[in-house]
């Protein structure tokens, strides 16, 4: 075959909803991790819940995950709230469109 | 007067730092860089894959027991009251980040990073199974039938099966990894299986898939590298005076560097250079260089460069293969770009071209951008000194630190019921809980005593304590103070641990409560 039809093929484009859902979640899981590394350096999770909810039985590992994915839900939160505030303003015009390009 | 200019902003359709990515299809690559690269990733790895597995007197070497807040690194144990010694580590790792930034630019960016680690050795799977850059464009670009299926099948089961042992490793820090074996993989635990696949998910997708994306889109060092750059740091560049103009010759033709000719003034090369990116040959557009970079401003366009006389010709012969090797897919004759992640594979390639040709090494070099415009160029500056001093203070203070560290740490907390009791003989006591903390991996004996400046006759009510405390123990030893009848109002008390079988001594202060006056 002749070198010419070496070249690289066409990728489809990623779509931009997912490079939106990207954006919120990993800088907000990057900081989520962070900040449960030093939250639970403090606070041991089993002395969290006796002071929270000791009826509950709820292990140590357990109390990692979970504050780790409450912390995530926060600022992915936050992260999401970012994207609202700087959607251009004819899309805000144009409404929320899930599918809209951004 | 003043009027009001009719200004807007104008809504910029390219507002988004995304485009959609071609698949980077590096060119299999040999020569220094290279190697010094598979050596990094063999060490890097190596020691990711088989720390886990050591021992170190009868428990595993590296452990990250979170259960149990207790973090084993090779003989010591840190705690969570030790969080000082992970942050100084984390103070250190963004020191000496900045000070080799400064100093060789993306050095961590080429061979440490654990994306570039693992993406090549996704890199390497991929290269066994569809074999190098042209066969596996081909064979993506060919129809769906058996050899396809089997060659991107057996590549994706080895990507699989690397990605679910590394994050079996991973948790494996955590877990004992030895256990954790032993129960794979109907007894992991559910959080185990769930950090197990998530983690291997991650590798998959990062290094499989995402790869040089995660670097120019994910990563935030990719984004503020720029800000520790100077003209003295140096740099994986194209050398244009000696290279340009480019282009493939016919007959043999010496090196620039050899001929009248010789190099090119700055303002011609660079101007070639951006005439070249504006026009791309068909070589340069088969290689398809990605990359953002903008040589001029937008809307400047520029004469396609005229037909050059072989004389007139530069070193670089244009055959691309810089671009072929990227694992980032740039041309590095445009310049230092923020995608070029300083793996070196450009220098490898270009030096095995020019020793092909016959000219010397170093079109694509590491070098200054002070060395390339001729200027003088100089490695020791402040900025330089400045991160190395401080990088050496932090890891001198850390060294210090931790083999210094004190085994026992204690705190004191009073009985928050009562101020004071009163015992049968009619002395007041007062009521306390010491917390001991044994911060090492032996079992060890402390004693507590008690003492205070201004009450001679004060005592333990049972006499001293002595208290055992396992490895990485926290003690909670309630204890009673006793003082005579006549002790009135607030008084300092200091509590005294020592160890018995080991050198150590805490002395905290407190007070002491008599019936007020």
């Amino acid at each position: 075959m002749s070198r010419r039809t070496t070249h690289p093929p066409e990728q489809e484009p990623t779509p931009a909803s997912l490079q939106r859902v990207g954006a919120i979640l990993w800088p907000s899981f990057f900081v989520a991790g962070v900040v449960t590394m030093v939250f639970f350096a403090y606070v041991d999770p089993e002395a969290l819940q006796q002071m929270t909810f000791p009826s509950l039985k709820l292990s140590r590992e357990l109390g990692y995950s979970l504050g780790f994915f409450l912390i995530w839900l926060a600022t992915a939160s936050a992260s999401l709230f970012t994207w609202i505030l700087l959607r251009p303003s004819r899309q805000v015009r144009r409404g929320f469109h899930p599918g809209s390009k951004s | 007067m003043s009027r009001r200019i009719p200004l807007h902003v104008v809504d910029d359709e390219s507002s988004s730092y995304y485009v959609s990515e071609r698949k980077v299809y590096p060119r299999e690559v040999s020569g220094r860089f290279d190697r010094l690269r598979v050596a990094a990733v063999v060490w890097l790895l190596g020691m990711f894959y088989l720390f886990p597995w050591l021992r170190w007197n009868g428990r595993q070497a590296v452990l990250l027991d979170l259960p149990a807040r207790q973090f084993h690194i090779f003989g010591l144990m840190f705690l969570p009251q030790d969080f000082l010694f992970l942050s100084t580590l984390l103070i250190i790792a963004a020191l000496a980040l900045f000070f080799f930034t400064a100093l060789a630019g993306r050095l961590f960016c080429g061979y440490a990073c654990p994306q570039t680690v693992w993406t090549e050795v996704a890199i390497w799977i991929e290269r066994w199974c569809e074999g190098d850059r042209n066969k596996r464009m081909k064979l993506d670009a060919s129809p769906w039938n058996r050899e396809k299926i089997l060659r991107k099948g057996a590549r994706h089961l080895l990507w699989a099966l690397f990605a679910l042992w590394t994050g079996f490793t991973f948790v494996g820090f955590f877990s004992p990894i030895t256990d954790l074996a032993r129960r794979t993989p109907f007894g992991w635990g559910g959080w185990e299986a769930f950090w197990i696949l998530f983690y291997a998910f991650a590798t998959w997708g990062n290094a499989g898939f995402l790869r040089q994306q995660v670097c120019k889109y994910m990563c935030p060092y990719a984004r503020f590298q720029s800000a520790m750059f100077d003209r003295n740091t140096l740099i994986i560049a194209y050398d244009p005076m000696r290279g340009e103009p480019r282009g493939p010759r016919k007959r043999a033709l010496a090196s620039v560097l050899a001929r009248a000719r010789g190099l090119l003034d700055k303002v011609t090369a660079y101007d070639y250079v951006f005439r070249a990116s504006q026009h791309p040959s068909a070589a340069d557009n088969r290689a398809q260089a990605g990359g953002t970079i903008v040589l001029a401003g937008a809307g400047v366009s520029a004469e396609p460069l005229p037909k050059f006389s072989l004389e007139q010709m530069g070193d670089c012969i244009d055959c691309t293969i810089c671009v072929q090797v990227c694992p980032t897919g740039i041309d590095i004759r445009n310049g230092l770009q923020y995608e070029c992640i300083a793996c070196g594979a450009c220098i490898d390639a270009c030096d095995a071209v020019m020793n092909k040709v016959g000219y010397p090494k170093g079109l694509i070099r590491y070098t200054t951008q002070n060395h390339i415009d001729g200027k003088p160029a100089r490695v020791l500056r402040p900025r330089i000194l400045v991160y190395g001093c401080l990088l050496l203070a932090f890891i001198g203070g850390w060294i210090y630190g931790v083999t210094h560290r004190s085994p026992l740490i204690a705190e004191v907390l009073r009985d928050r019921n009562a101020m004071y009791s009163q015992a049968s003989d009619g002395g007041i006591e007062n009521s306390y809980t010491l917390k001991l903390v044994n911060k090492d991996q032996q079992p060890h004996h402390f004693v507590i005593e008690v003492s205070s400046a201004d009450m001679p006759g004060i005592s333990l009510r049972d006499g001293s304590r002595a208290i055992e405390a396992q490895g990485g123990e926290v003690v909670s030893v309630p204890v009673t103070v006793s003082a005579s009848s006549e002790v009135s109002g607030r008084h300092d008390v200091q509590f005294k641990v020592r160890g018995v079988d080991v050198d150590a001594q805490a002395t905290v202060n407190s007070s002491f409560f008599g019936p007020s006056l």
